[in-house]
Formats: structure tokens, sequence, C-alpha cells
């Protein structure tokens, strides 16, 4: 990540001083105001979603959704802490119903708790991260709504072609991951 | 009928919580306060981003990386109109919306390039963004094989995409 973002400024900042070096500053405040109006929209659409999600864990229905999901949590992730493996599934289920914003709490908490301090990933946080770059889509419901904005005539006829493309993406990101890792550990030896 | 979806899920989260013996009000207190220092956490994470992204849309790299990729893109399926969205995607998610919305607009909501743009934008997700704020809160610094393998699957994800537009 320091590498990546290193070059997307650099690169920027050397085409501006050639075409509008006065633009660089302005550009760099003006992304950074929006970044905190974005983060107070998120404080307060996170306020709903932790409360609710609160409610779910303190009822217990966490620990439900967790074992109903446990079969296959358990063979993707392999992790043993049954909190992780609650927080896991609720990830997942939320980011089935096209709902991100409720996802993104549940997975820094999730990954806060799979941290053991080493500066290397576990396989479980990379499976994490790369589920939820593919994740599965019953309702993409920004999307829908867009469309049915621009006055489209069948806007949910999307719905289809995205569950599959994504269920497919996801199987690809699970086998890919499992690849990866054991090459990985083959180097290693 | 997916507007019904979410006020139902909710009513039964409170109603279950009840019988449950939890104090409703209580419990959305503590989970609600928490909100506010992920946020201040993230916020710097966020704003770095965004940043970056708006000096390279600003610049013209995005554009100039757009008309010299087409080749490959045309090649694997997808068309020239939407590459600036498979390429900011991985970054940025106000940024790709509002790339669709011009989309939406440019070309009709039902055309072919819409229904690949919205497919394009459902089954894939702000890879960098979403990373680094997921790791916001822990020690790692090395990630191995996640963003080449989240990309390779995302990419894969479009040009699927267009594929079932194209047939269904």
């Amino acid at each position: 990540m320091n590498r990546i973002w290193l070059v997307m400024i650099l690169l920027s900042i050397c085409f501006l001083l050639w075409s509008d070096p006065g633009s660089v500053l302005s550009e760099m405040l003006d992304a950074s105001s929006q970044a905190l109006s974005l983060s107070a929209q998120l404080c307060a659409v996170y306020a709903v979603w932790m409360g609710i999600l609160e409610l779910v864990q303190a009822s217990g229905l966490s620990q439900k959704l967790a074992k109903i999901l446990h079969p296959v949590i358990k063979k993707v992730f392999n992790v043993k802490d049954p909190e992780t493996e609650a927080l896991i599934a609720m990830n997942i289920s939320a980011n089935m119903l096209g709902l991100g914003n409720a996802s993104t709490p549940l997975a820094i908490k999730a990954m806060k708790r799979m941290d053991t301090g080493s500066p290397v990933a576990s396989p479980a946080m990379i499976m994490l991260i790369v589920i939820n770059a593919t994740s599965i889509q019953l309702l993409p419901t920004t999307v829908i709504g867009l469309r049915q904005a621009a006055g489209s005539t069948s806007a949910a006829d999307i719905i289809l072609p995205t569950l599959i493309t994504t269920v497919c993406t996801t199987v690809l990101a699970i086998v890919l991951v499992k690849l990866c890792h054991k090459i990985f550990k083959r180097r290693q030896k | 009928m997916s507007l019904y979806i979410l006020p139902i899920l909710f009513l039964f989260i409170f109603v279950y919580s009840h019988f449950k013996k939890v104090n409703t009000y209580d419990t959305f207190i503590q989970g609600a306060k928490k909100s506010i220092p992920l946020v201040i956490d993230i916020f710097p994470y966020i704003a770095a981003i965004m940043i970056a992204v708006a000096l390279l849309r600003y610049s013209g790299i995005t554009t100039l990386l757009a008309q010299w990729t087409s080749p490959i893109f045309n090649f694997l399926g997808i068309p020239t109109e939407l590459i600036e969205l498979v390429l900011l995607r991985p970054f940025t998610g106000s940024g790709s919306y509002a790339l669709l919305n011009d989309v939406l607009v440019a070309y009709g909501a039902d055309s072919y390039i819409s229904r690949c743009a919205c497919v394009i934008l459902g089954c894939s997700e702000t890879i960098f963004y979403v990373t680094t704020i997921y790791m916001s809160q822990t020690k790692v610094k090395k990630l191995l094989y996640a963003i080449p393998v989240a990309l390779v699957c995302s990419t894969v994800g479009s040009i699927l995409a267009c594929l079932l537009c194209r047939i269904m």
C-alpha cells in the first residue's frame, strides 16, 4: 500500500507540475474536506448499524447465524475463535444484502480480533479481504436505486447477472487464495 | 419486495432482543457510541486515498491510462466507455458511483453499456480503500498476495459481467 500510494501521488504531481501547478494544493484540500464530510456521514451511518449490531450480538442472534454458517466458514477461513467466526458470519451476510456500510465495522472488528501483532497478514485475514472484494450480492441496492433514478424501465434485471458473476468470482477467490497460500508455504520451506 | 427486507429485519431484531431480556436502549447506545472513535481512527486513511484519487483524476492520468489500455480491455470484451470505471473502481466508491451516474445519463439506463456498468459495480469492491480501512486497527504491514488476487478476481468479474449482459 505504501508503494502504490506513493506512485499515485508522485505521478499525479509530476503531471500537474507540467499542466496546472496551481491546482495541486487546492485539489488535495478539496479531497480532504470531501473525506471529512464522507467521514461525518459514515459516523452517522455506523452509529445506526453498530447500535443494531450490538443488539444482534447481545441477543445471541449473531451466534445463531455463525452456527448456521459454521461449516462454510470453518472450511474457508479456518478460524478457531467463535467470536471472530460470528463477526465474519455477520460481515458476509451484510455484504450479501448489499449493506456495505454495515459490513465495514464488522470486518474491522474481525481483523482486530485476528491480529496477533505480527506484521504479516494471516491466511484468514487475506481470505476476508478477498471475499469482501468479490462479495456475493443478492441485492445490489445502491446500483438498482441509481438505475431507477436514471429512468430505467426494468431496474432490477441486473440482479441475476450480478448474482451469477459474484458467485463465480467468489469461488475463484477462495480457490486462488488457497492456492497462493500453498505456494507461499512451499516457498518458505 | 426489497423495500420490506430491512424494516422487517430490524423489527425482528428488536423484538427478539426484547424477548431475550436485552435492554434494547442501553445496548443500542453502547454500540452507537463506538462509531465515533472508529470514524476518527479511519478518517486519515479515507483522506489519504481520496487525495491520491483526486490528484490522479485531475491530472488526467486516468483518461490517458484508459486510452493506452483500451486495446487490452476491448480484447477482453470490456467496452472503451467503461474502462475508466473499471480502473477507478478499486480506489473509490463515491467516485465510481459518480462515473456510473454519468454513464447512465449519457447512454440511457437500459442500454447495454449501462447494464454492464451496473453489473460491474455490483460485483466489484473498492479494494484499496476497503483494505486500508480493514487493516487500520491491526499491526499488519504485509498483505502478501491479498491485493493481486482481489484484483484478478474483480477483473474476471468485469469480463464476465460484460459477457453476461450480452446474452441475458
